[in-house]
């Protein structure tokens, strides 16, 4: 529990207090935080400062100065957080946006969250199909997901067809709404539920569930009294991420929300690019008020999860979960599998697939077929510098989700197994980047590295240092509720027998963590493949990437074209994942 | 450590930072000429003097708004082919995000850029100072509107806006001809258009408030409103293909050579044009610390030279040279279309907020 003010923020000086639950290697007394291991964590620690800090400092900056022309900072004003405060006056975006987030947070987490049971825990069949259509629907370039819902939703797409066939009603769905927008949005985010999910509840402790089962609770109370509460971390976790996310976010509100004249708080922000020079004051402002928010939110969950040993499920008894029997019901889950899937997946890959076969978009129809042609294929290899390209966001996906992981492992170690003072500011400095604008983030670590002699600008390194910093905030939170699942007594046993530090974490502590430090590898490495808002400030000339060439296609290119892209390249990022998820969960399990 | 050698580490742990700063401050290395004699050079030996000047300089850094493979890439091919010894490199990105780089950039003391274009970019780095005028023999070739008084820009091609529209779903005859029939109830939530300053509602805005004036125009505006046009952030190419698909049988303000690709590979899709069209104008523009100056400025002269205009041509680009049709004639006013306003990168920088303004206020609801 955390009750310092945050002026004594993040203590690392390692001085633990002796309380009564301080145990483990800090808790012995001050000499010890001179040993090695000390200097790891102190070392996470000032990295992601170093890393967090000059964006953040930035995007205040940019919410309390206007800039000249030159780009330069101006005049003092607090005219952006004015015309903020103006704009939640009016409801209707307000509201808009509230149902809009919350409503995608839930559904995501209802989604992804059934489904990750269904493949981690019950004997239900075609389990490895979940994992597939996660990391297929999540590697699909964001813009041409998007692209594919609104041509199969569309007025004129085949859905409104069939449905306007079948009941004579013409435009039955209207995609273009707020239900569109929450439906896109969380099937979006859906499979980070599920990677995150799956990790918990492979980690679930079974022996507790048993209990359950013994006392004679069916499937359904067991699920609800027992594994849902001990899920409460992952839970929370998904749900406030991607309530920030939908939250702040500007590309569905934009793609599918503004043709529906739904505005939402974005909505204004996002039209102040247009301006010139461009501005984003507005920006900056909203991100302050929204890490205001998220600080108190993170405070919450810190003295919520504080008892943490309510959420162990990893214990020195026997861990690994036992697959719950669902008999006859199996069938219907994979039943429900299979549609996940072809929702998820099949349809709007479907789409695309159809629309890279075609010189010019035409709906789904035999008469469409005779204008099949792989042309659109033809082009997109020859993109220029395309296989660069797909180099660098191969290096730079692989080094983000290697670096993030490690660190956000560390840094999770301290917030969970340290009773340092202030550790939740650690906390929110993690968090924070989920709440920088893009473009504001992208400017601030641009500006960083032409000033301070470091010289990475207009390498790949500044793009590493600058996803590092975006997709720290998903690496804690898949290690941090996987941490939170391990019991203390591992490591203390590991201690007991003569281990050191590093050993403990080597031998006992990252081997059980593997679940979660995979789900969140992977996610990150798919994240960066499709980051666009920094990239498209940092990359230079020679050190394209493969979001930045979707963008350019999308700007200017013919949905053909973009799609034929996409298709080939969700084809190489899936590949990888797969890959790299076989060989490491293989290497992950012999280590246990 | 002795205190003399703790010192001495110091020391040199400081010179070889300032070592390090001082690396990346370096001014380029400059010839005789300063940057705006060679911009500004005329008379019979420019030619002789800025090959010279480039052989020594041997590339140039050109940041584009252009397309890479259709445009770029052509040009690059052409120029490099006329003077071997020089290379072209590029960096592309949209106006705003190349503006930005470029700002910081300068901000920070670093000039990688030697060129710059776009229909707004190079106004936008001119007004925060960092433009070098420059003279070139083919402005005489060009109309007034074409090219910046005080020589900050030439322009390379221009683009032309109209409506594009679903050939299944719309008949020619039927078509809104003029911008009081966009106001017929049968075209209401029919049209889309996009959110894009440079190309999409607002500036279709500015040319009404221009070719009708304020009051008139705002009238008219007034009532448009009443037609629910869908909005959309995607660009103008997108927003056709959606009308292509059949979305909205009429994609307002696109620019006319996307529907005439389109058209010519088969699809379902035609341009045609309210006038007065509006007009945009890709300008180019010179660093005003440009490294390689005269590399820059043999740039500059290809591409407003017919020769360069030429490699547009092909490219399916609308030449700005007067002489230079395009491969499709009637893109460009004459046949189809007469009257177009020229939007020029001033009056987009002076008014372009109004129009946003003007869009967010009244369109945004």
């Amino acid at each position: 529990m955390v009750r310092q003010p945050p002026s004594e923020a993040l203590d690392l000086s390692l001085k633990s207090r002796r309380g009564r639950t301080a145990r483990g290697v800090f808790g012995l007394n001050t000499a010890v935080s001179f040993s090695p291991e000390s200097w790891v964590l102190v070392g996470v620690s000032v990295i992601i400062a170093y890393l967090v800090l000059p964006p953040l400092y930035s995007v205040l900056q940019t919410s309390l100065f206007t800039t000249t022309l030159t780009g330069e900072l101006d005049e003092f004003t607090l005219r952006f957080y004015a015309d903020l405060f103006r704009e939640f006056q009016v409801i209707e975006p307000f509201l808009n946006t509230v149902y809009f987030s919350i409503g995608s947070a839930l559904l995501a987490t209802l989604i992804g969250g059934v489904v990750s049971w269904i493949v981690t825990r019950t004997d239900t069949p075609l389990r490895g199909l979940g994992y597939f259509t996660a990391f297929a629907s999540f590697g699909t370039p964001f813009i041409l997901y998007t692209i594919g819902w609104l041509l199969l939703l569309g007025k004129a797409g085949p859905v409104n067809y069939w449905l306007g066939r079948l009941l004579d009603q013409k435009g039955l769905l209207n995609i273009y709404s707020l239900g569109g927008m929450v439906f896109v949005e969380a099937l979006l985010w859906s499979p980070f539920v599920f990677l995150m999910m799956a990790a918990s509840f492979r980690s679930m402790d079974p022996t507790l569930e048993e209990a359950s089962a013994v006392c004679g609770a069916r499937i359904g109370q067991t699920l609800r009294r027992i594994s849902l509460r001990l899920m409460l971390p992952a839970f929370f976790s998904v749900l406030l991420l991607i309530f920030i996310r939908a939250f702040e976010s500007f590309e569905i509100p934009a793609l599918v929300g503004l043709p529906g004249d739904v505005r939402v708080l974005t909505t204004a922000i996002l039209l102040d690019a247009q301006r010139m020079p461009p501005t984003y004051g507005r920006a900056g402002a909203f991100s302050v008020l929204l890490m205001l928010v998220v600080a108190g939110t993170l405070y919450v969950y810190f003295r919520v999860t504080r008892d943490e040993s309510s959420f162990h499920t990893i214990t020195g008894k026997g861990y690994r979960p036992a697959l719950i029997s669902l008999g006859r019901w199996r069938y219907l889950a994979a039943g429900g599998l299979l549609v996940y899937s072809f929702v998820l997946l099949a349809l709007p890959f479907l789409i695309i697939l159809w629309a890279s076969l075609l010189p010019f978009y035409i709906q789904p129809s035999f008469e469409a077929l005779s204008k099949l042609t792989l042309k659109n294929y033809v082009s997109a290899i020859h993109f220029p510098k395309i296989t660069d390209a797909i180099k660098n966001s191969i290096l730079l996906g692989l080094g983000s989700a290697t670096v993030v992981m490690v660190l956000t492992t560390f840094a999770s170690w301290i917030l969970v197994r340290t009773k340092l003072r202030g550790r939740w500011l650690l906390d929110l400095l993690t968090t924070l980047p989920l709440l920088f604008p893009g473009i504001v983030m992208g400017l601030a670590i641009m500006r960083f590295y032409l000033i301070v002699p470091i010289p990475i600008y207009g390498t790949l390194w500044i793009l590493l240092a600058a996803f590092v910093t975006r997709y720290i905030p998903y690496g804690i939170r898949y290690t941090h509720a996987g941490l939170l699942q391990l019991h203390r007594e591992l490591e203390e046993a590991a201690y007991a027998s003569g281990a050191s530090w590093a050993n403990a974490m080597r031998r006992v502590t990252l081997p059980l963590l593997t679940p979660s430090f995979l789900g969140g590898w992977v996610f990150v490495f798919l994240l960066s493949a499709k980051e666009l808002s920094m990239s498209i400030l940092l990359v230079s000339p020679r050190t394209q990437v493969v979001s930045v060439a979707v963008y350019e296609l999308w700007e200017n290119g013919q949905v053909g074209e973009l799609a034929a892209f996409g298709v080939i390249w969700t084809t190489i990022l899936v590949s990888v994942s797969v890959v790299y998820y076989l060989f490491a969960r293989r290497y992950g399990v012999q280590q246990q | 450590m002795t205190p003399y050698r703790k010192n001495l580490c110091r020391t040199m742990t400081i010179m070889a930072l300032a070592a390090l700063v001082f690396m990346f401050r370096l001014p380029q290395p400059s010839g005789a000429a300063s940057i705006e004699d060679v911009a500004m050079m005329k008379g019979a030996d420019r030619q002789k003097i800025l090959v010279e000047g480039a052989r020594k300089e041997g590339k140039l850094m050109w940041y584009t708004t252009l397309i890479v493979d259709q445009v770029v890439r052509p040009v690059k091919e052409a120029f490099e082919k006329e003077y071997p010894f020089i290379q072209v490199e590029f960096y592309r990105g949209n106006a705003e995000n190349l503006v930005r780089r470029m700002l910081a950039e300068y901000q920070a003391k670093r000039y990688d850029a030697d060129l710059v274009d776009g229909t707004v970019s190079p106004i936008m780095v001119k007004r925060a100072g960092f433009l070098q005028p420059f003279y070139s023999p083919y402005f005489a070739e060009y109309p007034a509107e074409l090219k910046d008084p005080q020589g900050f820009w030439g322009s390379t091609n221009l683009y032309f806006l109209t409506p594009g529209y679903n050939t299944r779903m719309v008949k020619s005859n039927e078509l809104p001809k003029t911008y009081h029939d966009l106001l017929n109830p049968r075209w209401k939530g029919q049209m889309m258009w996009s959110t894009s300053r440079g190309s999409g509602a607002p500036i279709f805005i500015g040319n009404v408030l221009l070719s009708m004036g304020q009051e008139a125009g705002k009238a008219y505006l007034q009532k448009l409103k009443g037609q629910s046009i869908a909005k959309s952030t995607a660009s103008n190419r997108q927003i056709l293909d959606l009308t292509i698909a059949g979305e909205y049988p009429i994609a307002l303000h696109i620019f006319n050579h996307h529907a005439y690709i389109s058209k010519t590979a088969g699809a379902p899709v035609d341009w045609y044009a309210i006038e007065p069209v509006t007009a945009t104008i890709q300008t180019i523009a010179l660093a005003k610390s440009t490294p390689h100056p005269h590399a820059s400025m043999l740039l500059l002269d290809f591409v407003l030279s017919e020769k360069g205009q030429k490699v547009f041509q092909q490219s399916n680009y609308l030449p700005s040279h007067p002489k230079v049709p395009a491969k499709q004639a009637d893109l460009k006013p004459g046949a189809r279309f007469k009257r177009a306003v020229y939007m020029t990168p001033d009056i987009q920088f002076d008014k372009g907020n109004e129009w946003v303004d003007y869009f967010q206020n009244q369109f945004l609801k």
